[in-house]
């Protein structure tokens, strides 16, 4: 039986959770502040909501993934974000898992006609 | 200018409170708004920087969203909250039956105290002690679901376990067949008893020969227990044909709450000088403890079905409003 209430949103909020993991992983291979990190994502034509994205970066930091410094040269201060090794390491199972995930979900819709 | 967003920095810091980090989550963000705001169309304005607040959410929910702790109970152990909460109230409240009956009062160390309690003493602290009940059981499984371990608790089965309760599935009218029926019995017996009172002065008597009948209480008293006990025919009667209508717990709750009143002003009559036909001395002892215990365990099997009906009240809402 359906569920109404289960709409698109909540399923995707979902599905982005490891998505964005992968993606903040990805970008920080260059050093990048929150509000840069937002519009290059904007850029590619995906929207990421901030306030998901700033408590996202600090569980990674906090788990030793990627490190941070605060840039106070400017007028105004930014904390720039990098990945580490270990973030790195992750990234890479991270991949793995979604390569296997999207060659599965290829296979499906090409083996089954109406998905 | 930036009164509104040290406003708003305020409040996500309230809802932070406690947290080492708190500082340095709220310069990250001021960093952000300010970015944003700076962005637009030329200038560093109020609007430009409501725009950017409202694009970043309502403080509670940025605010929830750094907090990752464990839940207070983890889901898997919430149906153990009601369930011990049950159990443990149950044996509660039949140390409160004992210590009223038998006017005792005892000590389970640390646990419990049950203190020496009158009648209606028991009824102002039953309510007491099920909160009590509900907040050990909730301390448990916090201290269980903080440990972070696999910890499997029992799962005690009751004659009726709520979670097997589920809406009929019969027809409309085939589920009220029974419910029709209770009704109709209830409005004879209630008709009858009015009958009787109205002809009479009460419905207890001594003898069944109806030219003659022989009243077991006194005038006043017979009166008044009888009024009582019409009362609580007539709610029942009300409540079924009531769910001829509908399926609401609700009306289950207000015949309880009725029945539980009722009981209560029938335990405050006196037994002493209450009957009209002559009783041994010895009998009489008897017979006050056993009215007594016998209206107390009514009224406890009133008050669990009670309890009963608000849990699967609870229950319900709390499924629905816990669906993604």
């Amino acid at each position: 039986m359906t569920d109404p209430e289960l709409g698109i949103g909540s399923l995707e909020t979902e599905m982005n959770r490891g998505f964005l993991h992968i993606l903040a992983l990805a970008l920080l291979e260059k050093d990048m502040y929150g509000y840069s990190m937002v519009k290059h994502i904007e850029g590619l034509g995906y929207r990421v909501e901030e306030n998901t994205l700033y408590p996202l970066l600090r569980r990674l930091e906090k788990n030793g993934w990627i490190a941070s410094k605060w840039d106070l040269s400017e007028d105004r201060p930014r904390k720039f974000y990098s990945v580490t090794a270990a973030g790195r390491a992750l990234r890479a199972s991270l991949l793995e898992v979604w390569r296997n995930q999207d060659r599965v979900l290829e296979s499906i819709v090409k083996e089954i006609p109406n998905v | 200018m930036s009164d509104k967003l040290e406003a708003y920095l305020e409040e996500i810091s309230h809802f932070l409170s406690g947290r080492a980090e708190r500082e340095e989550i709220l310069s990250e963000i001021r960093s952000h708004i300010k970015e944003k705001a700076a962005e637009g169309p030329g200038e560093f304005t109020d609007a430009a920087i409501d725009r950017a607040i409202a694009a970043f959410g309502p403080a509670r929910k940025v605010a929830e969203r750094y907090v990752d702790d464990r839940p207070i109970i983890a889901p898997a152990y919430k149906r153990y909250l009601v369930r011990y909460t049950s159990l443990l109230f149950a044996i509660h409240a039949a140390l409160t039956v004992v210590a009223v009956v038998f006017k005792k009062d005892f000590v389970i160390f640390p646990l419990l105290y049950m203190p020496r309690l009158g009648v209606v003493d028991a009824l102002m602290y039953l309510p007491a002690a099920f909160l009590a009940d509900l907040g050990l059981v909730a301390l448990v499984l916090y201290f269980v679901t903080q440990s972070g371990k696999d910890v499997k608790l029992p799962w005690p089965k009751f004659g009726v376990d709520l979670d097997e309760v589920k809406p009929p599935k019969k027809g409309f009218w085939t589920s009220r067949i029974p419910t029709a029926i209770g009704a109709v019995v209830m409005l004879a017996i209630t008709d009858f008893a009015l009958y009787l009172f109205a002809r009479h002065g009460t419905v207890f008597f001594v003898n069944l020969d109806w030219r003659d009948p022989r009243p077991l209480f006194m005038p006043a008293a017979g009166r008044y227990i009888s009024m009582i006990v019409i009362a609580g025919f007539a709610a029942s009667t009300m409540a079924l044909l009531v769910k001829l209508l509908t399926r609401s717990r609700w009306v289950d709750v207000v015949s309880n709450v009725i029945s539980l009143g009722l009981i209560g002003l029938l335990l405050r009559q006196p037994v002493d000088g209450l009957f009209a036909v002559r009783i041994p001395e010895r009998a009489m002892t008897s017979i006050k403890y056993s009215v007594k215990f016998a209206l107390l365990f009514i009224a406890l099997m009133t008050a669990i079905e009670l309890i009963k009906h608000l849990v699967v009240i609870g229950r319900r809402k709390l499924a629905s409003a816990s669906r993604p």
